[in-house]
């Protein structure tokens, strides 16, 4: 830590860890639902419905909260001076979270706008977007007053503001189903698609410029072809939504071969990483981190590159749409790109925040934890994948009632659900790790 | 690679396929009326819309393919089902399901919610969407229907399905009204057997749903009707 505001970054993290926990925790309740046979007066006073907006809504919440305190993190050291109102900066934390947290009590009382991952209410919509010009006023004004311009704070910035507008589309009652899904996908595909993907590129460029000592004009000017492919082939690609919603045919196109250049960016970004690496005048230390970083740029390659691209071509996602096969993809690519994006993020500024000497920590546990993750998470995005296979040829295929086709899928997600067991095991471990992280011990003998 | 080159990636990619995409959605919206059958979309249909999103049914139920994957796929539930097999669904879900391994929760709806979500869902089934799902096309039951009734002379059970005018609330082929279940979809879960038994009182298996007693007819006249029904199953042979 270089400036003193930087440290509101901290809160950020804690909380989003505690909602991370609370995610995964209802992941194994929605596992569950899947095999066992859930009682009738349970499902009507919590219904799979329920658990499943608080799943997803933990999901974004927590991962935009570890976003924003990257962001206050980051943003001192690009400018080269202090935030604008590290005060205010606290306050749209406790504002945000508030709205979360009354948010999921009101899913619990049936209070929801009812339209998948974007369950949060209309009138709790309104504080969301006020939270939001808290967060960008602060780092714009910040900026603007410093006049040091970054490409990789530039990124950053305009994937949050990216981010921003395109929660508007999400707000309004459509009544049209069809034009509904259309800008439903706005809000979903060209967040992680699109201006997640630019936060992502920007916040992995920063800190390989800080940890390996490559020169910032070399890793900013890969970064500008990076952000360029995603936008090329993300923007068009939101057509790979489109095929089966009420559109006219050309999507089928657009959206085809758009979208099956997607993975390429990814690729990019792996390459990138390596290159920065090899050139690097460091040492590889501390190592847990570099684990992190490249369990990051690998998974997400898989999880959204080749796994995206598996179902993304019409002929395929004819038969596997809205199948367990979209479940497999969008966990693997969900941990892989951004739940590792945030935990690299806080392994690397949380001992510089507490001012460790040499920014090293001790890691023992911390590999435990993420092996225990990310294995858990691949191996429950395997079974899901299973699941989906078996689902699109007996479902779709064969053309079995969708409930006798579930029938045999239900082992699978018992299978998922055990790995989600681990899964929990590894985040309760880096969690823990994270919050009680200490300086490396002194070396002995 | 210069600085210079790849910031012209940056903004050539970035600007081409925004524009691009602008444009299509420009397009789109030109065609939605058509594609959706707008003219049909009238207030029942919104008001179903709205008590949809108000109970939550998304997040366990796909429609058009998305949403949660908890339970089946909505968006042709009206073409396979009709009218008075989803409002039985609706009004008692844990008598419906009583017996399955998954259930719906009962969520009350009232009387007017139950008839204009179905509203919805009949709205729904018509959009034109490239006949996703495939498990639902209805192009291919009628095709594989008329290859059925062109290609063997009709059967005795098929004489009784028009006799006894079961498609006055039964579909099949282009034929029939959508009251009760597609008869082409029956067989995908029931075999003749099954069928027979549960015309002579279908109040044991449906409780409350408006499908009147077969009773009258003879026990070999309900086994011919049962595999009827059994042979329009469409599953495995794909559109053949
Ligand atoms: C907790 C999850 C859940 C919720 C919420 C839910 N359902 Fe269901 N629904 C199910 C399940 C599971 C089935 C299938 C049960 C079976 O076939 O054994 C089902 C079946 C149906 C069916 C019959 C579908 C078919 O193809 O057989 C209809 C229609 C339906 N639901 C409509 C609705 C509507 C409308 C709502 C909202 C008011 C709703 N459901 C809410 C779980 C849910
Ligand atoms: C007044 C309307 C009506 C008439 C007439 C009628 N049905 Fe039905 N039928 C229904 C409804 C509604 C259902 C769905 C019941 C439910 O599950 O809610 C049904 C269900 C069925 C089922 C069971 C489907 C399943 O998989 O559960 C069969 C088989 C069936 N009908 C056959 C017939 C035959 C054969 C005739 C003529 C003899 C006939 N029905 C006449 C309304 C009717
Ligand atoms: C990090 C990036 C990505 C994340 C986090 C992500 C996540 C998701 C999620 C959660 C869904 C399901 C949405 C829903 O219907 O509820 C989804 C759907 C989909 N994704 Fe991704 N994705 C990413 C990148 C990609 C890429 C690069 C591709 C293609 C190459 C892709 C292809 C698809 C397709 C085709 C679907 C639709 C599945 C269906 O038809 O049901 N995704 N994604
Ligand atoms: C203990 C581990 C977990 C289990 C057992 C689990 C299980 C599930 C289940 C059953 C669903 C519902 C899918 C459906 O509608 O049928 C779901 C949805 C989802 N989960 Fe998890 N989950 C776990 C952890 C995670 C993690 C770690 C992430 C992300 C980092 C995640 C992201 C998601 C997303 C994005 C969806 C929506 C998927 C879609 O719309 O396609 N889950 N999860
Ligand atoms: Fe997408």
């Amino acid at each position: 830590m270089i400036y003193r505001t930087q440290s509101v970054a901290y809160p950020y993290f804690v909380v989003a860890l505690l909602l991370f926990v609370l995610q995964v925790l209802m992941g194994l309740w929605l596992g569950i639902n899947y095999f066992a046979t859930i009682p009738q007066e349970i499902v009507d006073a919590f219904p799979f419905s329920t658990a499943r907006a608080m799943h997803t809504n933990l999901l974004v919440l927590w991962m935009l909260l570890g976003f924003m305190g990257a962001t206050f993190y980051l943003v001192p050291e690009e400018t080269g001076s202090e935030l604008a109102w590290p005060k205010m900066a606290i306050a749209q934390l406790v504002i945000l979270t508030v709205t979360g947290v009354v948010a999921l009590v009101g899913f619990l009382f049936g209070w929801t706008q009812g339209r998948p991952l974007l369950e949060i209410p209309r009138p709790l919509d309104v504080v969301v977007v006020i939270g939001a010009l808290m967060f960008l006023a602060n780092v714009g004004v910040t900026i603007i007053r410093a006049k040091r311009w970054t490409a990789t704070q530039g990124s950053l910035l305009a994937g949050l503001v990216f981010l921003a507008v395109m929660y508007l589309f999400g707000i309004p009652f459509y009544e049209n189903i069809s034009v509904d899904w259309y800008y439903w996908w706005w809000v979903i595909h060209l967040w992680v698609e699109g201006a997640w993907e630019l936060i992502a590129a920007a916040i992995t460029a920063f800190m390989l410029i800080k940890l390996t000592g490559v020169d910032r004009r070399v890793v900013e000017k890969w970064l500008y072809v990076e952000l360029g492919l995603f936008l090329f082939t993300g923007i068009a690609g939101t057509g790979h939504h489109y095929y089966w919603l009420g559109t006219p045919r050309y999507w089928l196109w657009v959206g085809g071969i758009f979208s099956a250049l997607e993975p390429l960016p990814i690729l990019l970004m792996v390459v990138d990483t390596w290159r920065d690496v090899r050139d690097r005048t460091t040492r590889l230390e501390p190592r847990l981190t570099w684990v992190y970083m490249f369990g990051m740029v690998i998974l997400h390659f898989v999880g959204a590159g080749l796994f995206g691209f598996a179902h993304t071509l019409p002929a395929i996602n004819y038969y596997t749409h809205g199948s367990q096969v979209t479940v497999s993809h969008g966990h693997l690519a969900f941990y892989g790109a951004y739940a590792l994006l945030n935990l690299t993020f806080f392994y690397f500024a949380i001992p510089r925040l507490k001012g460790m000497p040499d920014h090293a920590y001790d890691e023992r546990t911390g590999h435990w934890g993420f092996w225990l993750m990310s294995l858990g998470v691949l191996g429950l995005s395997l079974a899901f994948a299973v699941a989906g296979v078996l689902q699109t040829y007996l479902e779709r295929v064969q053309g079995q009632p969708y409930i006798v086709s579930q029938e045999p899928i239900r082992l699978w997600m018992l299978i998922a659900f055990l790995h989600g067991l681990v899964v929990l095991a590894g985040v309760v471990v880096t969690v823990r790790h994270l919050l009680t992280l200490k300086p490396a011990a002194a070396q002995h003998g | 690679m210069t600085e210079r080159t790849a910031k012209w990636i940056f903004w050539v990619g970035t600007l081409s396929s925004l524009v691009l995409f602008l444009a299509l959605t420009f397009d789109t919206h030109g065609q939605f009326a058509a594609l959706t059958n707008a003219d049909k979309l009238d207030e029942q249909v919104v008001a179903g819309k709205r008590a949809f999103e108000r109970h939550n049914c998304n997040d366990c139920h796909t429609i058009l393919g998305f949403g949660g994957y908890y339970a089946p796929d909505l968006t042709r539930v009206w073409t396979r089902l009709g009218e008075d097999s989803i409002k039985r669904r609706l009004r008692s879900p844990e008598v419906a399901f009583a017996d399955s391994y998954r259930k719906m929760p009962q969520q009350n709806l009232s009387a007017q919610e139950i008839d204009d979500i179905t509203g919805y869902l009949e709205w729904v089934s018509a959009i034109e969407n490239n006949d996703w799902p495939p498990q639902h096309s209805e192009r291919r039951w009628k095709r594989s229907t008329e290859r059925l009734m062109a290609g063997a002379v009709l059967s005795p059970g098929a004489a009784l399905v028009n006799q006894e005018d079961c498609l006055s609330c039964h579909a099949l082929g282009e034929r029939g009204e959508r009251k009760g279940p597609r008869l082409e979809w029956i067989a995908a879960r029931r075999d003749a057997r099954w069928i027979a038994d549960y015309l002579v009182d279908p109040q044991a298996v449906a409780p409350g749903s408006e499908m009147p007693a077969s009773d009258h007819l003879s026990v070999e006249q309900r086994q011919m009707i049962g595999e009827f029904i059994a042979s329009l199953d469409r599953r495995g042979g794909g559109d053949s």
